[in-house]
């Protein structure tokens, strides 16, 4: 069965028929071939896959395209603005946030709903707001470090 | 690309529409957050032709403050429930329970009606479609034989929903809407101790919401877990609690559990506490009644002595933790 | 061309603390991993794995697949008869079966097809027949009389016993004041890096040319394997590194996932994409092996180790793999970081029914080295010896040769135990952080590099080549394998010090054999090592031919010519010329300019050969670390909280101490599961954990703060002094917590991972023995 759905991706309009079992990430991968969204585990169960659905991190894994009908879909691609890095782009970069990277882009995006949810978060606020994401390299301290300094540019 | 079979999606705008879509077709299935339901579908244990999602239906979406109590509709999600200002002050236990499921981003889009209706689960029988080919499937599914305990014809599988203990402490009652109409039941009944089917709903029936009732409102409570790490995982084992004292006499009592058998379920026999003082004698017991009510199987990678024991704990520090 | 502003003297690159010059690819979702390729038309790759552990294959039968439309390859054992693996003395393994299936999961076919849904129906239509054998989960059973062989050449399921003893094991125990014996248990784990593994393939049919894409961390091996497999002349391939989501050691050995892709593309004539899932990923596995280890250690009164004795056994899964290598480092590597001579090693690699592991970070070493710490702090402690002070008893000095002939000339263990004592306030806060709350320390050591690698060709070790052309950019071409431990970044900082000019101007292009000279790979810690001296030495030659050129267009001598990084003048008064007239000049003569550097190692450091497979350990370096760890353990659920570690790591020079502070943190933090809560598990060889939710890889909320101290006792030898930074604290971390654990109640556990249930049996024991003493007591 396929379906037709009126979303946006990034800020821009898309007008797609999908097959009704796509899942999310498959839609942006594949379809819109947004590969910056990774696949890391079976279901559920690593993050890297996290996206925003209207503003709350999702895992584009466990989602169907066809639930996004309607909706706003974020990805790590619509982070930088005109070629800059985002301030949690940058933490990640500078801080050393990001390792093999592959984690990153749910890693990113993660904070991403964190931080507008709560701009300035205590370092206990930050491990409960990541804790649904596993990364395999870091050990999470630069990763935390990461997203302190993200919050302080953006308070600035 | 993942490998999902074909099935259809449908949107109902109301729950009777979602229900009569269900009836209609036996291998349909609600569908709310997708935690759950999506991991089973990749791994082949549901094979839905149907998949009825729920979550825009305006009635499932909604908490609100009723008479009789809090009403809160089954695709609320638990982040939701979690931080509902009411909830949060009066049902202590249901908003601790609700923000202590899996990680961040499950509880962002995982619903109240979801985690109250999770499968029960098993390392046996939540594996890949190879994974349980490979060992000749289990009795929950397709197969003959129970790998947990392979002379029986019972399936252990554990419940291990955080919500339903909290709610059960809480009397909650489950707004049921069905082909026959609408009925509200006490939330324990919507359980039986069986890992093949453990929800007492009719065919066709939704969990459409959940009540929580005036009466137990501001009692003090909690819900309190174990599981090997701080995030992400399934309960090994979690007890919810009510409990108010006067001066260090126990007045009420009330304590579920789950993770330890087929069904969440309140313990019998603290009624007997009340009137008591809230001492470590009360507090041995109520640990031993914990342990004696559960019986863990070999369910998961984690012994399940080991779940027994650590209900009792958990239990017991929890009333010692509201007692105080 | 703009006026050359006022010198500024070279610029510095070593010891910045420099982000990753493939950063913003990461963090924009820019970077490509394997998974990420595909071109219209690509096919989707599925394999079909056995369902039993242990069988004679009697027939695959593809003949419905085949005929599936939309199936456009199927591929079986059939289609390959050339084993594959790491050792060149152990190729044992076939991509796909074709007479034995030895693990349940191993690959039986597989499938190219249009979309995923057919790959799919198609591998649903193929039937596999065979006759199952008894298969063996343990290594006891695989041992036991009587139990089939796995392979035919490897009687009693053996595949390999390693063993030495050097010095007069029995006379040390006989001289020491306290001998003690401890048998240990380690669950097998693995590295569940980030990135399930995946290849992509294309092949041209028309110049029966292959491009191959592998998520590895060793693209030459992929190349070899590919070539010998799929008996292709090297020349015809083509094995181009995607960005490389994490590793840390499964991918140090070609995969059959790859192999696999490469007859998929080639038999459909086209390109195919093999992602694999999570769980194939774990049957894949390559992890570090379930180990069982009796540590003898025979101590003096003063804290002096007289003699080791040391018994292993590994489960070693169903193929040879790097097993060997795995077994003797496990011997070896007891050498080298205390002064010990006396040891008697005994160690068996077991071939079992189970997936075979790999090199797991800290390969060889962490288990061993878990037991070793284990026993002389609890035997230190039986002595009334500091633990530190039975550390310091037994240190060495370098430079210096291990008893049995590993290289030290540098050992900054001294200086990483004395931060840690002072970081973590041990002399104050030991013994009095109240109940359930302890401390825990130890040491620990690795290779910067093997010495001999497996392949010995006799080339060089590793090669770089800096090309140089009009634009005054540099390329540096190397085939070290980044695979997200920055290896990238530490060597363009290398060749930007050694110019003296910024990193900007130096682009890396890392693995890709059309293009970059050949590396063994990203491996045993040997890249900063090996591949940043050639890249230093690459430096230092283009740096002479551009001061030569320089020396030219400013009619001076050479060594008159003053190299500013930017500017290269004549003296102070000069003003110099510009880094890209200096170019231009340089490439008046030769055109486009490449430049080579490479590094080999020096016999001493080979190892010796006072027993079989003592090469094994032979390294230019070796890093030291030691650690504190302090956990709380809740009496109630036996849930162990790691509150903090303080460690100090000695990598010679910290060419980039920010990447330093990332490895340690994440080598210490990987300790850090594998103590307390990893471990695959297997239900009749079917993997029990083969997800990541019950594989339980530490969570954010689980892992602790993790001070990093950088030690720099510099190897004469080293880039710019620097040694590895990437594994030696890992193995540190198991011992110093599980004494952390003892301090806190009591209880030392032997048994990793200590999980609640483990630690709540063994704090019940305990109670019940206390009981029983009280009540033995009362009797009295």
């Amino acid at each position: 069965m396929k379906t037709q759905i009126s979303l946006t991706v990034n800020g821009r309009r898309r007008d797609d028929t999908v097959s009704d079992n796509l899942l999310l990430v498959d839609y942006l991968r594949e379809t819109l071939g947004l590969n910056g969204t990774k696949i890391g585990c079976d279901g559920g169960e690593c993050g890297c896959c996290t996206v925003l659905v209207d503003g709350r991190a999702r895992h584009a894994c466990l989602t169907l395209a066809t639930s996004c009908d309607g909706t706003h879909v974020e990805t790590v691609e619509s982070l930088a603005a005109k070629g800059r890095l985002s301030a949690i782009q940058r933490g990640f970069n500078e801080k050393l946030g990001a390792q093999c990277g592959f984690c990153t882009p749910g890693m990113i995006m993660a904070a991403e709903g964190l931080l507008r949810e709560n701009p300035m978060p205590t370092e206990d606020e930050i491990r409960a707001g990541m804790a649904a994401n596993i990364c395999r390299c870091t050990g999470y301290v630069k990763i935390i470090e990461s997203v302190q300094a993200a919050a302080r540019e953006l308070a600035q | 690309m993942e490998y999902l079979p074909n099935f259809q999606v449908h949107r109902p705008g109301t729950a009777e529409e979602a229900v009569k879509l269900r009836v209609d077709n036996v291998d349909a299935r609600f569908l709310a957050g997708g935690t759950d339901m999506i991991v089973n579908v990749r791994r082949g244990i549901e094979r839905p032709s149907d998949l009825i999602d729920l979550t825009h239906i305006g009635e499932l979406t909604e908490i609100r403050e009723e008479a009789e109590g809090i009403r809160v509709g089954a695709a609320v999600t638990l982040q939701q429930l979690s931080d509902h200002e009411t909830v949060r002050k009066s049902y202590r236990a249901a908003s601790e329970a609700a923000g202590s499921v899996a990680g961040p981003t499950h509880r962002a889009y995982g619903t109240v009606g979801g985690n109250l209706c999770l499968d029960t689960r098993c390392l046996f029988y939540n594996q890949s479609e190879w994974w349980r080919s490979s060992n000749a499937y289990c009795l929950k599914h397709r197969g003959e034989v129970c790998h947990v305990a392979p002379g029986g014809r019972e399936c252990f599988a554990a419940y291990s929903g955080d919500l339903a203990p909290a709610m059960l402490v809480h009397e909650a009652r489950a707004g049921l809407i069905g082909p026959d109409g609408r009925r509200e039941i006490p939330l324990a009944e919507l359980y039986r101790d069986d890992g093949m089917d453990h929800l007492t709903m009719a065919p066709g029936e939704l969990l459409a919401s959940v009540l929580l009732p005036k009466e137990t409102a501001d009692i003090p409570s909690g819900y309190e877990k174990s599981r090997v790490r701080g995030s992400i995982d399934f309960p090994l084992a979690g007890a919810a609690a009510r409990l108010r004292t006067r001066d260090g006499v126990i007045e009420d009592i009330r304590v579920a559990l789950t993770g330890v058998r087929s069904w969440p379920f309140a313990l019998t026999g603290t009624d007997r506490f009340i009137g008591q003082v809230l001492d470590d004698n009360v507090l041995d017991d109520l640990r031993e009644m914990a342990r004696t009510q559960s019986k863990p199987m070999r369910t998961g990678t984690v012994a399940p002595w080991y779940r027994r024991r650590v209900v009792g704990a958990l239990t017991r520090r929890l009333a010692a933790r509201l007692g105080a | 061309m703009n006026a050359p502003v006022a010198p500024a003297g070279p610029v510095k690159s070593i010891g910045e603390r420099a982000p990753l010059v493939d950063g913003p690819e990461k963090v924009t979702g820019r970077a490509k991993y394997a998974a990420d390729y595909r071109s219209p038309g690509a096919l989707v790759g599925r394999i079909l794995r056995s369902p039993v552990a242990h069988a004679n294959v009697i027939e695959v039968d593809t003949s419905a697949a085949e005929a599936l439309p939309g199936v456009e390859a199927v591929v079986t054992g059939q289609d390959c008869d050339q084993t594959y693996g790491v050792l060149p003395i152990a190729m044992n393994e076939y991509p796909m079966v074709r007479d034995r299936v030895r693990y349940r999961g191993e690959p039986v076919a597989a499938v190219a097809a249009v979309d995923v849904e057919t790959a799919q129906k198609a591998l649903d239509l193929i039937e596999f027949r065979y006759e199952e054998l008894p298969a063996y989960f343990t290594a006891e059973k695989a041992r036991a009389p009587g139990a089939v062989q796995l392979h035919e050449k490897k009687p009693g399921n053996i595949e390999r016993h390693a063993e030495f003893e050097l010095g007069d094991v029995s006379a040390g125990f006989a001289e020491a004041d306290l001998v003690r014996e401890e048998t240990f248990q380690c669950a097998e784990v693995c590295q569940v890096q980030s990135e399930p593994h995946a290849t992509y393939a294309e092949y041209d049919a028309e110049r029966d040319r292959l491009t191959v894409w592998p998520s590895t961390q060793v693209p030459y091996y992929v190349h070899l394997m590919l070539s010998r497999t799929l008996k292709m002349d090297q020349s015809r391939i083509r094995v181009i590194k995607p960005h490389i989501g994490g590793g840390f050691g499964c991918r140090t050995e070609t995969l059959n996932v790859e192999i696999i892709c490469a007859l998929l593309a080639r038999k459909a004539r086209g390109a195919v994409s093999l992602v694999i899932s999570r769980e194939e990923t774990f049957i894949t596995h390559r992890g570090r092996p379930e180990t069982q280890i009796r540590m003898k250690l025979g101590l003096k009164r003063d804290g002096r180790i007289t003699a080791v004795e040391c018994d292993v056994v590994q489960r070693g899964g169903a193929y040879s793999g790097y097993g060997v290598v795995t077994v003797l480092y496990s011997g070896s590597l007891l050498y080298a970081i205390y002064d010990i001579e006396r040891i008697r090693y005994n160690g068996f690699r077991i071939l079992t029914n189970t997936p075979p592991p790999g090199a797991f970070r800290g390969h060889g070493t962490v288990n061993s080295r878990f037991a070793f710490e284990s026993m002389i702090d609890s035997m230190a402690e039986e002595l009334g010896i500091d633990p530190f002070a039975v550390r310091r008893a037994n240190l060495l000095k370098a430079p210096t040769f291990a008893a049995n002939d590993l290289m030290i000339n540098s050992y900054g263990l001294p200086e990483c135990i004395d931060w840690v004592e002072k970081a973590s306030g041990w002399r104050e806060r030991k013994g009095k952080l109240g109940p359930n709350r302890g401390l825990g320390m130890a040491c620990s050591h690795y290779i910067s590099g093997a010495s001999k690698p497996v392949n010995w060709t006799g080339e060089p070790h590793a090669t770089v080549n800096l090309k140089v052309d009009f634009d005054g950019s540099i390329t540096l071409l190397t085939g070290a394998a980044e695979i997200g431990q920055g290896s990238s970044t530490v060597l363009v900082q290398c060749v930007a010090e050694v110019l003296g000019i910024g990193m900007p101007r130096i682009r890396i292009i890392a693995s890709d054999s059309a293009v970059t000279p050949k590396d063994n790979g990203s491996y045993s810690s040997r890249v900063t090592y090996m591949v940043g001296n050639a890249a230093i030495e690459a430096a230092q030659n283009l740096r002479s031919v551009l001061i030569d050129a320089a020396a030219r267009r400013l009619e001076v001598a050479p060594e008159d010519v003053e190299c500013l990084g930017e500017i290269y003048r004549a003296g102070s008064q000069d003003r110099g010329l510009e880094f890209n007239e200096v170019v231009m000049e340089a490439l008046k003569d030769t055109g486009t300019l490449t430049v080579k550097g490479t590094f080999d190692t020096i016999p001493e450091s080979h190892g010796g050969k006072k027993y079989r497979g003592a090469a094994i350990g032979g390294t230019m370096a070796f890093s030291y670390a030691a650690q504190v760890v302090e956990v709380s353990v809740d009496p109630d659920t036996a849930e162990i909280t790691v509150e903090k570690v303080w460690v100090a790591h000695d990598c010679g020079r910290a060419l980039n101490p920010l990447s330093v502070e990332g490895q340690v943190q994440g080598s210490v933090w990987m300790g850090m599961g594998q103590a307390l809560c990893e471990e695959t598990r297997y239900h009749e060889g079917l993997g029990i954990a083969g997800n990541m939710l019950d594989y339980r890889v530490p969570t954010i909320m689980d892992s602790p703060p993790i001070e990093v101290k950088i030690v720099e006792c510099a190897d004469p030898h080293g880039p710019f002094g620097a040694k590895e930074a990437g594994e030696g604290s890992l193995a540190g971390f198991l011992p110093a917590f599980t004494s952390a654990v003892a301090d806190a109640i009591g209880i030392r556990p032997t048994e990793l991972p200590v999980t609640p249930d483990r630690l709540l049996k063994l704090m019940e024991k305990k109670e019940q023995e206390a009981r029983a003493q009280e009540k033995r007591r009362k009797i009295a």
